[in-house]
């Protein structure tokens, strides 16, 4: 099993050094493995987003360092960032970022596009891929025609049409009905077994989290606890519920919600 | 407690009042100059010249404030459609209407002192400078001139706090009017999807085909004078306002449906924004269009006029100095002169008639313009027998003409007679010998005109009791083509500063637009950023979409006055004289608003990164 990604002691501190400094994470490590489907779990506030984006090489680390695919983030120069950005890695943002004044269809073609891929092979892709997620009808519309759920569901065919060899996820399925989460996660689940494309997902929701190979649970900016399932799936959404109370009972004394 | 509001809400917008603000400080400067121009008593009093160029000024200060008016009108409601939703917020945690209305008239009020204060400096600045400009282009002196002169301090400064005071009561009463819920979702507004295109065919063609009456009509203006002066300023506006509203959108709409270059690394971001802009934009970008080409048409004029300074002197006048009694000095001054033609002439007067010589006149006939074919020729020899009608000898037009050329002096103030030699030498009264002298080049010799000018003034002295050079001014080419050129020059100046306060103002209109909604477009090119779009290429983009947001009204609007100069046809002889010169002009101001306005922008949206 090759290593895709590795955090080692990495700590972000926001605002100044000094004055009113908050440190969202602090020295977490971690790896991860070609071909795994991690999930990120935690209280509200815990560090999630933050972990993920310093992940996704949008936020620097204050401390540590972070190495994907073997070559160190923090060597990387803006440009190199941009490009690996593009090529390597697949974003599903907790606020969708789709871009309002393109269609739908713009939306989902922009990482082909900045590739310079053909225009038929773009359509095509588009075709295929919005299909699979099923918002086929909707290509020629603007985001701001689109329902909140239609608009995630866009945001993902955004983050899948390039084959992305590792795709981040910050709550994917936050606005889904349970129907469409279940699709959405099986689609997610068969591009990792299939395809071998490695996922890292931050979710609240249990069920979610039960399709991963491996679930981290964070608080207060550190990592709490590993959890790998033994049985089935329904197995491993029960212990996940069953630490995440766990975790619960710990900062109900006056912690965060 | 209102002010600290007002203070911390004005913070958080400063770099849209900053740009307000140039605007504002422009105007006002400009707004000062023309009133020290034109109000300055003694100076003009004393200055024959300058008589001449106050009125000019004082048009250019009426222009001046009702454009400005309309800027400050303008500019004030982005300020409040800025600040509606923080004006929401207040009004939901309860502070009243009054009070909100209060906070805003202060703001405007503040900027207004603010931006009288800067600006009256820069103002006496200028007005230094252009009057200097005028001093030694026009070869007076301006002792009297003060550059800062009260009581045109005062009523720019009445001017712009009126106007201020007008502008921010009329939207504190329109905010007062707008419901809390209202004003809390205007900044939610999502920016809607472009309608379809609907009658854009039709409105198309009449953008058209208005354009082309507008065009047609200032190019045909000689012919059709009066009908063409109104048909072509309302056909072009409104061909220009119909081509901005259905054209654009279609030109955008076209780009987008070539897929290839579409769907290009983040063209299709690059014209998806346009799209919005450009159709946010078009009634803002249709204006501009039509100020740009005010602006340059005003700059373009200009320089104009000051052109026709020396092309109409040379056209009534053929001789360029007529000098009376010419002493040793002024034969010796003309002497440095290369002459084509002189001649000299006699002319005796009593108490009712100035006489002239019948064989000296035939003997050596001037040049004379024919007010029937407009040719410069020599008028025909005179008759033996001219009758006497009503006292007033009657003789060929031209040698009417030609008595005026050879004595400019005198020759309105009595009626003439033309008598042969023997009966002119029995004429008891005064003689004086007249002599012409022509060049090939009037403006060659300014200053030796002048000198001659100078040196005639003693025996004008003499030959008019009571003539004062000071105030007085004989009829010489070079007094009638001084006065011109004053006025000419009065014209050009405020030409040129017409021009450039229009200019000013609506450039900084149009890069507020761009800017107010930088904003939004933050999260934008954020995303980009995050999906892995380079720097480099996000650059490159802004750089692109705000080149064609500037690109349109400019070219259109270029378009305009590379036609409209026709119309000064009326009037100028060359009216595309140093056309480019105004180009350039236009083109160094407007693109350093471009080459700002993609800066700030990009400091903007990209500044995080
Ligand atoms: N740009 C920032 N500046 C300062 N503090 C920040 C910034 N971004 C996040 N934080 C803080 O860091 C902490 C962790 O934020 P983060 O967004 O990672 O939480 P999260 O675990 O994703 O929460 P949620 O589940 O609600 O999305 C929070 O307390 C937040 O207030
Ligand atoms: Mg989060």
């Amino acid at each position: 099993m090759k290593p895709i990604l590795h955090a080692k002691n990495i700590s972000k501190t926001y605002g100044k050094k000094g004055t009113a400094a908050y440190t969202a994470v602090r020295d977490l490590s971690f790896s991860m493995n070609e071909g795994e489907f991690i999930g990120i779990m935690g209280p509200s506030g815990s560090g999630k987003t933050t972990l993920l984006n310093m992940v996704a090489t949008l936020d620097p680390v204050t401390e540590g360092d972070i190495t994907i695919d073997g070559v160190s983030v923090s060597a990387m120069t803006e440009d190199q960032l941009s490009d690996f950005r593009a090529e390597r890695l697949g974003f599903i943002f907790q606020d969708f970022n789709l871009l309002e004044s393109m269609t739908v269809f713009e939306n989902i073609a922009l990482p082909l596009s900045l590739r310079n891929a053909e225009v038929e092979e773009i359509q095509d892709r588009v075709l295929q891929v919005s299909g699979i997620i099923g918002i086929g009808e909707l290509l020629e519309n603007y985001p701001a025609e689109l329902s909140g759920g239609q608009k995630q569901r866009a945001a993902i065919a955004r983050a899948l049409i390039h084959e992305p060899a590792l795709l981040l996820a910050d709550e994917p399925t936050g606005a889904l009905d349970s129907r469409n989460a279940e699709t959405l996660l099986d689609t997610l689940a068969e591009l990792n077994a299939v395809r071998n494309v490695s996922i890292l997902m931050v979710t609240h929701d249990p069920r979610s989290a039960s399709y991963c190979s491996r679930v981290l649970f964070i608080k207060d900016g550190k990592l709490d606890r590993e959890l790998v399932p033994s049985g089935t799936r329904e197995a491993f959404h029960q212990e996940i519920l069953t630490v995440l109370g766990d975790l619960d009972r710990r900062s109900g004394a006056g912690g965060r919600a | 407690m209102i002010l600290k509001l007002a203070l911390t809400g004005m913070r958080k917008k400063r770099r849209d009042y900053l740009i307000l603000f140039t605007g504002l400080i422009i105007s006002v400067a400009v707004f000062y100059m023309f009133l020290t121009m034109s109000l300055n008593k003694d100076f003009i009093a004393r200055n024959s010249v300058i008589n001449h160029i106050q009125p000019v000024f004082l048009v250019g200060t009426v222009l001046l404030s009702v454009t400005t008016f309309f800027y400050l009108f303008y500019t004030n409601s982005f300020l409040l459609s800025l600040r509606k939703k923080e004006f929401g917020l207040y009004g939901l945690i309860g502070v009243k209407k009054q009070q909100i209305g209060r906070v805003f008239r202060l703001e405007t009020l503040v900027i207004t002192i603010g931006a009288l204060v800067i600006g009256l400096a820069l103002g006496v600045l200028l007005s230094r400078v252009v009057s200097w400009l005028l001093m030694s282009g026009l070869d007076v002196g301006f002792a009297e001139f003060k550059v800062i002169y009260v009581p045109a301090v005062m009523w720019t400064a009445v001017y712009f706090l009126i106007a201020s005071f007008i502008t921010s009561s009329v939207h504190s009463a329109r905010l007062a009017k707008t419901p809390i819920i209202e004003l809390l979702r205007s900044d939610v507004q999502s920016e809607r999807v472009v309608k379809k295109p609907t009658l854009t065919a039709l409105q198309t063609m009449l953008g058209v085909l208005f354009l082309g009456i507008g065009y047609l009509s200032l190019y045909f203006m000689e012919q059709l004078r009066f009908i063409g002066l109104f048909t072509a300023p309302v056909t072009t506006t409104a061909g220009t306002y119909l081509l901005f509203a259905a054209l654009l959108p279609v030109i955008v709409r076209k780009w987008k449906r070539n897929k290839k270059a579409n769907l290009r690394g983040i063209n299709a971001f690059t014209s998806g924004q346009l799209n919005f802009r450009l159709s946010s934009l078009k009634w803002v970008l249709a204006t501009i269009a039509m100020l740009i080409a005010l602006s340059a048409g005003a700059i373009a004029g200009g320089f104009a006029f000051k052109n026709d300074a020396f092309l109409s002197i040379d056209r009534s006048w053929q001789y360029d100095a007529a000098l009376y009694n010419p002493g040793s000095a002024e034969i010796a001054l003309l002497a440095t002169i290369p002459l084509q033609e002189q001649n000299s002439f006699h002319v005796k007067q009593d108490d009712t008639y100035l006489y002239y010589v019948r064989e000296e006149l035939n003997a050596a006939p001037p040049l004379v313009t024919d007010w029937e074919t407009y040719r410069v020729v020599r008028p025909e020899p005179l008759p033996e027998n001219m009758k006497i009608e009503d006292d007033y000898q009657i003789i060929p037009d031209n040698w009417v003409a030609a008595l005026e050329t050879i004595n400019p002096a005198l020759a309105g103030t009595k009626s003439f007679r033309i008598v042969p030699l023997e009966q002119y030498e029995r004429i008891t009264g005064e003689e004086v010998s007249i002599l012409l002298a022509r060049t090939a080049d009037f403006s060659a010799y300014l200053q030796k005109w002048q000198a001659l000018e100078e040196l005639q003034n003693d025996v004008y002295s003499t030959m008019m009791p009571g003539f004062d050079p000071k105030t007085d001014a004989v009829t010489s080419k070079y007094s009638q083509f001084k006065s011109q050129y004053a006025l000419a020059s009065g014209t050009f100046f405020m030409g040129f500063f017409l021009g450039l306060a229009f200019l000013t103002m609506m450039a900084s209109i149009l890069m507020f637009k761009i800017l107010s909604g930088a904003a939004n477009d933050i999260r934008r090119y954020d995303s980009l950023r995050k999906l892995g779009v380079r720097r480099k290429l996000l650059e490159n983009s802004i750089s692109r979409e705000i080149l064609i947001v500037f690109l349109f009204p400019g070219v259109l609007g270029l378009m305009h006055v590379l036609v409209g100069m026709r119309l000064f046809s009326f009037i100028l002889q060359e009216p595309y004289y140093r056309l480019w010169v105004s180009i350039l002009i236009f083109l160094a101001i407007y693109g350093g608003y471009y080459f700002f306005t993609v800066h700030l922008y990009r400091k903007i949206v990209l500044s995080h990164q």
